[in-house]
């Protein structure tokens, strides 16, 4: 039931649909021992808050990958080095058209017939040359949520009425970053003497690469450096 | 017919903050005991899942408290954190202690079975602040269910190792369900105005559900008789989940945020 790979499951893409109107995007990646699982842990991870109507699950090793730089679709081999095999059939393209979104990797734009993995890659850049990466993946290498009212409602309805609590929402344990750095007590530049307490530690410099670093400083002297200085503090 | 508080007799109030409290303290306990796994859950994925399953039951809770505070004013976080071991009224399954994930598993799979069952036929409630609840928190009770009847399938038919350990979690676990379904404090008088669901009902289609399954799982359901306890009887373990999970509240009584 379950494949293994080593001693890890398998890792799998995971599409998330937004809402009808929306194309399915990669959303990130889970580790699960089987396409159900996989949904599962994907419903878990990834649909808590943010709406969606729908997730697909693909395992790693059955996306074809390519980008502009590379342009190993030439070679037949993809991004991963891996020959481009695949069935015959319906392939589902996915694109990364921008840098700018942190959040979605790439959104499935459509799909194409194709002979081969490769021959899907070779349509796939045709239908969008100027991407920055394409993605193309057998329709039946897809593990899907059912559509169906009763998996909507129990997976996906609930996200949509929960709301997040920004951070500063809660109190805060201690002085407040912004305070400390308004009473001048935080450095302002990485080169900054750092405030330590009370105590201004000495920046550690190139020189002093054998001295013992004052911030990870051993439990116990070692026998090897009988000598070794204590770190130096200024008040 | 329609019920909201004004309809309700003082002995159907008091009877309905009795079970309202029952409710929301399974949910409390069985929450705090899937906490201990964060951080320590077999994989991440599983680890985040757990405590989004943690997650939700608290907020179940929070429904029911928030019901009983309509009734009579009380409070919500007063009552979960400043009550003692002798004041919950949980059943002794969730109390437990954690065991390991096929212990875990096995008790979340059985739990949310009780609970989007009992939820189900709550939904028909004529109290309509209480069907209200029933509706939104069934929903993610059949997730949970879908989640955690996986983990008892894959276990029970995995390994000879992880069947073993499904087995051994099922022989101690079968005791404890019996309490699930047993009244509360005049509950009669709210199964007869149609507020709560008679537990009896609910056990046959659970009994049902959760055989099938567990036989489909090759686990054989024990034949001894389950425990027979009330809802006052507690385990010594419930004494250390309450300190460590009252213990901030206690701590800081008069915090004002959380």
């Amino acid at each position: 039931m379950s494949v293994k790979t080593g001693d890890q499951w398998p890792r799998w893409e995971v599409f998330k649909k937004d809402n009808d109107r929306r194309p399915y995007q990669a959303v990130g990646s889970v580790h699960a021992g089987d396409p159900e699982h996989a949904l599962l842990t994907a419903r878990n991870i990834f649909v808590r808050r943010p709406a969606a109507v729908s997730l697909w699950a693909v395992r790693e090793d059955d996306i074809v990958s390519a980008t502009a730089e590379t342009v190993l679709a030439e070679m037949g081999r993809d991004n991963a080095g891996k020959p481009m095999h695949g069935p015959a059939g319906v392939y589902h393209v996915g694109v990364k058209m921008t840098h700018k979104r942190s959040m979605t990797f790439v959104d499935l734009i459509g799909t194409v017939d194709a002979t081969d993995a490769a021959d899907a890659m070779r349509q796939a850049r045709e239908l969008r040359p100027d991407a920055l990466a394409w993605w193309v993946i057998p329709d039946s290498a897809i593990a899907r949520t059912e559509d169906s009212e009763d998996t909507v409602e129990s997976w996906f309805a609930p996200a949509a009425e929960k709301t997040y609590k920004q951070q500063q929402y809660y109190g805060t344990i201690g002085r407040h970053v912004g305070e400390l750095k308004r009473a001048g007590l935080m450095p302002r530049q990485v080169n900054e003497t750092p405030v330590l307490g009370a105590k201004h530690v000495r920046p550690r410099l190139e020189a002093d690469a054998d001295a013992p670093n004052p911030i990870a400083q051993p439990m116990t002297q070692s026998t090897a450096q009988p000598t070794a200085q204590p770190p130096q503090v200024t008040e | 017919m329609t019920l909201t508080a004004q309809h309700l007799s003082e002995q159907q109030k008091t009877a309905l903050i009795t079970r309202l409290q029952a409710l929301a303290d399974d949910e409390i306990i069985l929450a705090q005991r899937d906490s201990e796994w964060t951080g320590h859950a077999p994989i991440l994925e599983e680890d985040i899942a757990l405590a989004n399953i943690a997650q939700d039951e608290i907020g179940h809770a929070l429904m029911y408290l928030e019901l009983r505070a309509a009734l009579d004013g009380s409070n919500p976080d007063h009552l979960t954190y400043f009550r003692g071991p002798r004041e919950y009224t949980n059943v002794q399954l969730v109390e437990l202690p954690r065991g390991d994930w096929a212990f875990t598993m096995l008790r979340q799979y059985l739990y949310d079975a009780y609970e989007a069952l009992y939820l189900d036929a709550l939904r028909a409630s004529t109290y309509a602040p209480l069907a209200e609840v029933a509706q939104k928190a069934v929903r993610e009770e059949k997730f949970h269910l879908q989640h955690t009847a996986l983990w008892v399938e894959r276990l029970g038919l995995g390994t000879e190792e992880s069947s073993r350990r499904m087995q051994d979690a099922l022989n101690t676990l079968w005791l404890y369900t019996e309490q699930l379904f047993t009244r509360t404090q005049d509950e009669d008088a709210l199964i007869t105005a149609g507020i709560t669901p008679d537990p009896a009902t609910v056990k046959a289609r659970w009994e049902g559900l959760v055989r099938a399954h567990l036989e489909r799982c090759q686990l054989q359901v024990p034949t001894v008789s389950p425990l027979r306890l009330s809802r006052d009887q507690h385990r010594e373990d419930l004494i250390y989940l309450l300190t460590e999970m009252q213990s901030t509240a206690r701590e800081f009584p008069d915090a004002q945020v959380w």
